[in-house]
């Protein structure tokens, strides 16, 4: 086993729990997913209070299968539940499901391929009717259904020969061994089989406009374009919940969202949360608690390899060394986010401490690219062979901490002879062909590389990802390393934790010599809450701070 | 060889009672003043001031006005703000001095000869005007600022887009009011050609509400600009423009106001001064006598 | 007179073809498209986005697409947003209340002030009321919308904390008085501009029948100053304010939407900007629609009216 630096505070309890569900050991009780000891029984407190979510992306999607963007994610946790969740240590937590099947435990075949998932027999639907296998069975294939907008269908297409052995038993074969499907199916909520099946075409059902899961809140009431009302669940069969309310309030504006923080007029901001320039201001109110809390997102300076400029290791090397990155994260983003070296989260099991650390050092950028052999030419922007070092840059039009990056980065390597061009667009039309088939020079944005919070970043990171050249995956910088393709490969069939993370680790530290993309910092979100409500914790492994409103109340 | 359809004796343009009525009217004389020195103050401003409005000091952000040398403060990026005010200026009085050049010459062509010819041709014309009418402005700017490209050029052009048929109703009353006078029955009968008569007899005596309709499109078209970067899908950074700076200067109106405060005091003032302008030439030109 | 209407009606329909297909190309000119809003999720595989495109119909040459549309709009489908897959009628007619609620309060305080303001200009004409309206006008006219908005918001909500700095009204306290409070600020800049076109309008108008003899008339016999005053400069303002009220009626889409930009409104303009955003053709087409048909049933009724009025198109 190599050496490893334990830096995380929480890694013997969560090495325990893992110890224990890999040791086969079934936990019945669905545990609370808080872990905290002083949340009061359920029991025989009636819910009170209401919480109020600021969104400053709308909600609209409701059916939590169909395509939709994070933001929804935050409605989708209160309303439905899923087999397993994945708790803020990164453990696998039985939900739906009476115990997440290892191989250990016999849940999943030694050759990964056969599944058998036990169900708890104690749940109910919103509308009172009961959930069985039948609703996990009619899910999966509706997720396949091709008539049917689903969201993603990596994963699910594996499934086959789904079948229900008994109301609280259900099993399957995968097509082939696919590791990563338990964290999938983590964001794989279950809808109810007797209210869809009867629908001729499930994308307009009337269930969309109207959930029903099993969740902790039931749905409400919606104002299009304002916000959307859950109440409380009492026959909720989990921890909770333990307020009679949930509204989130769609705030178009960031700086809106943080004034009505401030105003109290919202709880807890949650997507995009407040703004790293208000961060000072925000922790010193009285009244608010305010926490910096790490996200799954990497934000980075992109590159499209197939650009002649890019090609070479010695240019991406002295780019890195010409980013000022202390400069920025200080001054421009008010010491909130901090550094990292990969593209892993650093909360992740699979975080790689270990990467040497970038220097801001242009004397060194220079004599890289002199050595190189790219000699400035009479404009002082340097070239080789007849391409110059000058090149586009875009980012998302209108996002202004990302367009003082820019200039910023266009001021610092214009010192190093490399002249940097902006040219940005709106969100929606960046993220369409431009970026997807890899039509730009270099990009800055923020981009999770993990799915579900499982280190396989094979759609990002292998070279049958990339679109541009007919792949099926997302790899835009069109990256390619066959030494990467190999163990990625082998990640994703491969189900035992320590083994993986010695995979993932190796794959860390050839992205990181290779610089296939420049990091700039890890995403770190200010998420502000109400002073008094207890039972909220962050979870960098889902997409949204409200993951758990179920365990949310407000101190009596 | 034109024909005067106004004052009988040969006279100079600048002594002509339209000139005089002009010059009585004291807030038009203002409005160019006030014109004259922006302009100045953004081909000039840039050179004489101590700082380089490009130049990036994350030492000095955010520092409020009278800061030292930075008289009007600096920005986020701590770039010297009455330095971006006055490139920014260019930017803004050169898209809405342009869109109103295209916008007018587009307009004044589809008013003349929509005016001067009517029947079947002036009918299809001026639906046409209404048909682009009918046209939600900001629909238009907005989906052609996302489909092109928005660059100064691509942003002048669709404003333009977007104004020039208001100069084309305005042209095409004033022809067919002018169409039948008798210089143009003259004209006529003299055998001179359609066009000539269009463009050589009747435009140069329909200039004054041209001319009134353009000093307002430009102030209309420097609002548009304005707008349409303060949504973000005009100019973009690095270019500075009046619009764009309010943009970003949204994000921190509690801690850095002046940020705000200072880029639409410069739109205010130019468009007021266009207008202006624009209120003097209309009351100057209008030979109905006492009208206010 | 019929055969007159008859043109114009048809016209007018011709006028909604062009319209909509010059909307339906430019915004499939936008690059994106409705799928962007995913380009990031590192879950989607070029699979997943080319079914989605199938699925909504986007694959499909643009003529069909059209054609689909306009048949559908015209059976009176106007079809489901891409976003929360609710029928766009229902989405625009949810957005409209809130509009119309800020468009017309802007609209009446509009009016009464302008009314007021340009009256009294009229009546103490070249006093320093007068000038001072006049100008004051002018420079309204010329104040960006937004930024009066942001120095409103500045003002009272961030320096005094008088008024909300934002949506319609807060969550929990449905009572009108918090609507009015929330209700004040967007109102009133949105008024700014159109205090300024009233005032100089009523001025104009009350000159006009100040300078008529009939009031030189009705001076002599007597009767008081403001009961003519009055009675005849809003006779006389009436039928043209009629139009000029119908004249603002298209704007309702454009005319709102930096306003409820600045102040988080969930009206039409705001939904407007946030269907470009996501690429939500069905709703953009259908506002598009939507104004343009406003445009052109008011255009049409204006020329109603003055066919009635006027006799040589009523007797033709």
């Amino acid at each position: 086993m190599t050496k490893e630096s334990r830096t995380k505070s929480n890694v013997s309890r969560r090495d325990a729990l893992r110890l224990m569900a890999a040791g086969g050991i079934a936990c019945f009780a669905a545990p609370n997913l808080i872990g905290k000891p002083d949340i009061a029984r359920a029991a025989d407190k009636k819910p009170a209070g209401r919480v109020v979510v600021g969104l400053s992306q709308e909600p609209t999607v409701f059916n939590p299968l169909m395509a939709h963007i994070e933001t929804d994610d935050a409605v989708h946790f209160s309303l439905f539940d899923a087999l397993f969740r994945m708790d803020p240590g990164g453990v696998l937590q039985p939900n739906l499901a009476l115990e997440v099947p290892t191989q250990k435990n016999g849940g999943i075949s030694a050759d990964g391929l056969n599944w058998r998932v036990r169900l708890r027999d104690d749940v109910r639907w919103h509308d009172g009717q009961p959930f069985t296998a039948e609703d996990v069975k009619f899910t999966l294939e509706l997720i396949t259904n091709p008539k049917f907008r689903a969201w993603r269908t990596g994963g699910h297409s594996l499934v086959r020969d789904l079948t229900v052995v008994s109301p609280t038993e259900i099993t399957w074969r995968m097509e082939q061994v696919f590791a990563p499907y338990l964290s999938f199916l983590t964001e794989t909520f279950i809808v109810p089989k007797h209210l869809l099946e009867k629908e001729a075409d499930p994308n307009a059902a009337a269930f969309n406009q109207a959930p029903v899961g099993t969740g902790a809140f039931k749905w409400s009431q919606r104002v299009a374009g304002d916000h959307l009302e859950l109440a409380a669940n009492p026959d909720y069969f989990g921890d909770g919940p333990y307020v009679e309310q949930v509204i989130f309030k769609y705030i178009p504006d960031q700086t809106v969202l943080y004034t009505q923080f401030k105003s109290g007029d919202i709880d807890l901001t949650d997507q995009a949360y407040i703004t790293p320039d208000h961060y000072d201001e925000a922790s010193k109110l009285p009244g608010r608690v305010v926490s910096r809390v790490p996200g799954a997102s990497v934000e980075s300076f992109y590159l499209n390899l197939e650009r002649p400029q890019f090609k070479e290791l010695a240019v991406r090397q002295a780019l890195y060394a010409a980013m000022d990155r202390k400069a920025i994260i200080d001054a421009l983003y008010f010491g909130v986010v901090t550094t990292t070296e990969t593209f892993m989260p650093k909360e992740s099991y699979y975080f790689n401490p270990n990467l040497p650390a970038q220097e801001f050092n242009l004397d060194a950028a220079r004599k890289l690219l002199d050595d190189a052999g790219w000699v400035p030419g009479s404009d002082g922007i340097r070239e080789k062979n007849g391409v110059r070092l000058a090149f586009n840059n875009s980012t998302t039009s209108g996002n202004n901490l990302r367009e003082q990056v820019q200039q910023f980065l266009q001021q610092t390597f214009a010192e190093i002879g490399v002249q940097m061009t902006i040219s940005n667009l709106p969100a929606a039309v960046m993220f369409g062909e431009f970026w997807l088939k890899s039509q730009f020079d270099t990009a800055i944005s923020g981009v999770t590389h993990l799915i579900a919070a499982d280190p396989d970043a094979t759609n990002r990171l292998a070279s049958s990802a990339i679109a541009a050249k007919g792949g099926k995956g997302s790899n835009v910088g069109q990256y390619s390393n066959p030494e990467v393709d190999a163990l990625l490969k082998k990640g994703a069939q491969t189900f035992d934790p320590e083994a993986r993370r010695e995979i993932y680790y190796r794959i860390q530290e050839i992205v990181r010599q290779d610089l296939p993309f420049l990091p700039l910092f890890a995403a770190t979100y200010v998420v502000g809450t109400k002073e008094g409500l207890e039972g909220w914790e962050p979870n960098t492994n889902t997409r949204t701070a409200s993951w758990h409103a179920a365990g949310w109340h407000w101190k009596s | 060889m034109t024909a005067i359809a106004a004052n009988s004796p040969r006279e100079r343009w600048w002594n002509s009672r339209t000139a005089h009525r002009f010059m009585k009217h004291h807030l038009a004389l203002i409005g160019m003043v006030m014109i004259a020195l922006l302009t100045l103050a953004c081909v000039l401003g840039p050179h004489v001031l101590p700082y380089d409005s490009l130049y990036i000091d994350l030492r000095a952000r955010f520092a409020p006005p009278l800061t030292g040398q930075h008289y009007l403060g600096t920005d986020p990026l701590g770039r010297d703000l009455a330095a971006r005010l006055f490139m920014a200026g260019r930017i803004s009085l050169l898209v809405g001095f342009s869109a109103m050049l295209l916008s007018t010459l587009i307009g004044t062509l589809v008013g003349v000869v929509a005016g001067y010819r009517g029947g079947l041709i002036g009918t299809v014309l001026m639906r046409g005007v209404d048909g682009f009418l009918s046209f939600p402005s900001i629909f238009l700017v907005l989906a052609l600022a996302a489909a092109l490209k928005p660059s100064p050029i691509m942003i002048t052009v669709v404003i333009a887009a977007t104004s020039w048929m208001e100069v084309a109703r305005i042209v095409e009353a004033e022809v067919r009011s002018l169409r039948e006078r008798e210089f143009v029955l003259a004209g006529r009968m003299l055998g001179l050609s359609a066009t000539h008569i269009m463009f050589r007899e009747i435009l140069p005596n329909a200039i004054g509400p041209i001319i009134v309709a353009a000093t307002l499109t430009v102030a209309r078209a420097i609002l548009m600009e304005a707008y349409i970067s303060f949504l973000g899908y005009g100019i973009q950074p690095p270019l500075p423009s009046w619009g764009n700076m309010l943009n970003g200067a949204q994000q921190y109106l509690g801690t850095a106001p002046w940020l705000a405060i200072i880029p639409g005091a410069a739109i205010t003032i130019a468009v007021t001064s266009f207008n202006f302008i624009g209120d003097g030439l209309r009351d100057a030109f209008d030979v109905r006598g006492d009208h206010s | 007179m019929r055969s007159f209407l008859l043109n114009r009606f048809a016209q007018s329909l011709v006028l909604l073809l062009i319209v909509s297909i010059i909307g339906f190309v430019v915004l499939n000119l936008i690059p994106g498209g409705p799928l962007a809003q995913f380009g990031l999720d590192a879950s989607m595989t070029q699979d997943d986005l080319k079914r989605l495109a199938e699925q909504l119909g986007l694959n499909r040459p643009l003529w069909v697409q059209y054609l689909d549309w306009a048949w559908r709009l015209l059976t009176g489908d106007w079809g489901h947003s891409f976003r929360d897959g609710a029928p766009v009628l229902e989405v625009i007619g949810r957005h409209l209340m809130a509009t119309l609620l800020l468009m017309g309060s802007s609209t009446v305080i509009a009016i009464a002030i302008g009314t007021w303001i340009g009256v009294r200009g009229a009546v103490k004409r070249y006093s320093v009321f007068d000038y001072v309206a006049t100008v004051g006008a002018m420079v309204a006219l010329s104040i960006p919308t937004f930024w009066f908005g942001l120095i409103g918001i500045y003002v009272f909500s961030l320096k005094l904390g008088w008024l909300p700095a934002g949506n319609m009204y807060t969550i929990g306290d449905e009572s009108v008085l918090n609507y009015l409070h929330h209700l004040i600020l967007p109102s009133v800049v949105l008024a700014l501009v159109h205090v300024a076109i009233w005032s100089r309008y009523m001025r104009t108008a009350t000159l006009d029948v100040i300078n008529q003899e009939f009031i030189k008339t009705a001076r002599a016999k007597g009767l008081s100053e403001r009961h003519i005053l009055m009675k005849h400069v809003i006779g006389n303002a009436l039928l043209p304010m009629i139009t000029l009220l119908g004249m603002q009626l298209p704007s309702v889409l454009t005319g709102a939407l930096v306003t409820e930009t600045v102040f988080t409104w969930p009206g039409m303009g705001r939904l407007f900007l946030d269907s470009l955003g996501y690429s939500d053709y069905p709703v953009v087409m259908g506002l598009l629609m939507f104004s343009a048909i406003l445009v052109v049933v008011s255009n049409l009724a204006a020329d109603i009216v003055v066919a009635i009025i006027d006799p040589r198109i009523r007797l033709s």
